[in-house]
């Protein structure tokens, strides 16, 4: 491993490849990094990536790479994602403020006291910031992980240990405060620095807003945890009565029966109209009862318009039973009697007794319907003769 | 004695619920009405003689009986409908709960990515048939939702739907629902 020399060389070497590492840190949960993703964005020089693998910026892992813990947990610090609550480092300025108190009371120099003192300062602005930023990050994270964390049994244990986190902060509150107001009071009169005073009071205004807010959280992650009790349970037996009555075992293994059968809420029931009948005096007396009557007579009346009106009776007459004669010709005897004879066909039937009496003009379309329908048992000649108004042709029998 | 007596009657007798979060500001006004100790009792004793039970469950109201009036079969069937409403609405999401708003077009987006939630609809009794599409079927899920009074459409355009107290009422029966022991272990997790 090297080292780099100063900040110019690490802001330089940073810089450089600002676009792989912000490509990264922006895909350190989602996927893992390959090597082949990665040289791209160096313009394919493998040099450029192994600089970075010397010097631990990032690290080489089989085909993947990533981003080496110290720069991650600078870059999550920095830029306020990080999901990891630091409490031990609160916990070492404690310690840190406690060691240089004793140096700073052994010390007699004074160009060294303050050096110590300076240390104390800083110790303590620190740690009002550290804590601060922890809370923030913790409330951060309970929301998360509550609304993001999909795995029910993680969910539960990632806000027991956050919660676990706030209890240790809680603490550390709690240390900062004895450090301020009950221990170490030689160190504060020894000291009587109106600087250090400005801080510790700016210190405790901090602490004190943060334990306001642990309290606050705290109770989400309680009304959080009960939340996912609930509902971890309910889905458990939704999903086993679900079971159950997918396997048609409802009713034989569960007490559904005994339950429903206590139950008579109304929403069981069947919505009935009720035909109810409306109250004789209402409709003799209420205005609004007669404008509705009215309103429906009107409407009765267009309906007697629209039944079919009544034809008259029929005719007794009509019923009666009527003889109609028709006169029919029997062509065929006819035929007959015609070949006997040796007449024309028109003759023959000028003359023939019909047995009623017929008009020349039946004659003659009789004679049409007979040339006609014995076209072939008659000799049709090309003589024609001409009777009253009418030419005709002569016909023989064959 | 309340003047809303009627309206509260005529909601209530349909097998209806009177919610505390309903969008419906009348809704609300009943609630709060209603939620008067005092208002409540008067209500009470006045349902009572007419064979009504006036019951006030978490964040809702709503009707007994003494007597039993609808048969077994039809309160079971009833049941079993729910359960198959409960296990999709909370595979569609598993907080899904009074509060909760939604979209028919959220649950249809769901179901390009939730292959067993697309199962389960088209297999929901009474809702398929006619083959139905999924959209329409969704529909038909949320109209006999709302219909039964567990959700309220909350804004028109946006055709957001708001989970009303009184889903809880089928929580609850789920809740009390007792599987016997034996069984209980046999269910693979």
């Amino acid at each position: 491993m090297q080292n780099f020399i100063n900040i110019s060389e690490l802001l330089t070497a940073l810089n450089r490849e600002k676009e792989l590492l912000s490509e990264m840190f922006g895909k350190r949960k989602s996927i893992d990094y390959k090597y082949s993703d990665a040289i791209e964005l160096v313009d394919f020089d493998e040099n450029r990536l192994e600089f970075l693998i010397q010097k631990e910026v990032i690290r080489e892992n089989n085909e993947l790479l990533e981003l080496s813990d110290t720069y991650l947990e600078f870059f999550e610090q920095i830029l306020g994602v990080n999901e990891e609550i630091n409490a031990a480092y609160i916990d070492e300025s404690i310690q840190k403020i406690k060691e240089n108190i004793d140096y700073f009371l052994n010390e007699n120099n004074p160009a060294r006291k303050h050096a110590y003192l300076m240390v104390i300062k800083n110790t303590f602005r620190k740690i009002g910031k550290i804590t601060y930023r922890s809370v923030i990050d913790l409330r951060r994270n309970v929301e998360n992980t509550f609304k993001n964390e999909p795995n029910y049994k993680n969910k539960q244990l990632k806000l027991k240990n956050l919660d676990e986190k706030r209890a240790l902060i809680k603490s550390l509150i709690h240390q900062t405060l004895v450090l301020t107001d009950n221990d170490e009071r030689t160190f504060y009169n020894r000291a009587s620095d109106s600087e250090l005073k400005l801080i510790i009071v700016d210190l405790k205004i901090q602490l004190n807003e943060c334990s306001h807010n642990l309290i606050e959280i705290e109770r989400q992650i309680i009304d959080y945890l009960n939340q996912i009790d609930l509902q971890g349970a309910f889905l458990e037996k939704l999903r086993k009565i679900k079971y159950l009555k997918d396997h048609f075992t409802l009713e034989a293994e569960t007490n559904i029966r005994q339950v429903l059968s206590q139950r008579n809420h109304v929403l069981f029931e069947k919505r009935i109209a009720e035909p109810l009948p409306l109250s004789l005096d209402f409709l003799r007396n209420d205005d609004t009862a007669f404008e509705s009557i009215k309103r429906i007579a009107e409407k009765h009346k267009n309906r007697l318009k629209e039944q079919p009106v009544l034809a008259d009776q029929i005719s007794n007459e009509s019923l009666e039973n009527e003889v109609e004669e028709e006169i029919m010709v029997d062509f065929e005897a006819i035929k007959n009697y015609f070949i006997a004879t040796s007449q024309d066909l028109f003759q023959f039937l000028m003359n023939y007794d019909f047995l009623t009496p017929m008009s020349f003009d039946d004659r003659v379309t009789i004679y049409c319907q007979m040339a006609s329908q014995y076209e072939q048992d008659f000799e049709i000649t090309e003589e024609f003769a001409v009777e009253d108004t009418i030419e005709y042709a002569i016909i023989y029998p064959k | 004695m309340t003047k809303y007596v009627a309206d509260i009657f005529e909601i209530l007798r349909r097998g209806q619920f009177i919610c505390d979060n309903s969008p419906n500001q009348e809704m609300q006004t009943l609630y709060n009405i209603m939620e008067d100790k005092n208002t409540f009792e008067d209500l009470y004793d006045y349902f009572k003689q007419i064979n009504y039970i006036l019951e006030h469950g978490n964040g809702y109201f709503y009707f007994s009986r003494k007597e039993k009036n609808t048969d077994l079969d039809r309160k079971l069937n009833k049941a079993f409908e729910w359960i198959d409403w409960l296990d999709f609405l909370k595979s569609y999401d598993n907080t899904f709960d009074v509060g909760f708003r939604f979209t028919p077009a959220d649950i249809a987006s769901q179901l390009k990515n939730n292959a067993d939630l697309k199962n389960k609809l088209e297999n929901l009794k009474n809702i398929r048939g006619n083959k139905r599409s999924h959209d329409e079927r969704i529909r038909k899920i949320i109209d006999k939702l709302e219909k039964e009074n567990f959700i309220a459409l909350e804004e028109e355009i946006s055709e957001t739907y708001k989970v009303l107290n009184s889903f809880h009422y089928l929580k609850d029966l789920v809740s009390i629902i007792n599987i016997s022991e034996e069984i209980d272990n046999e269910i693979p997790e």
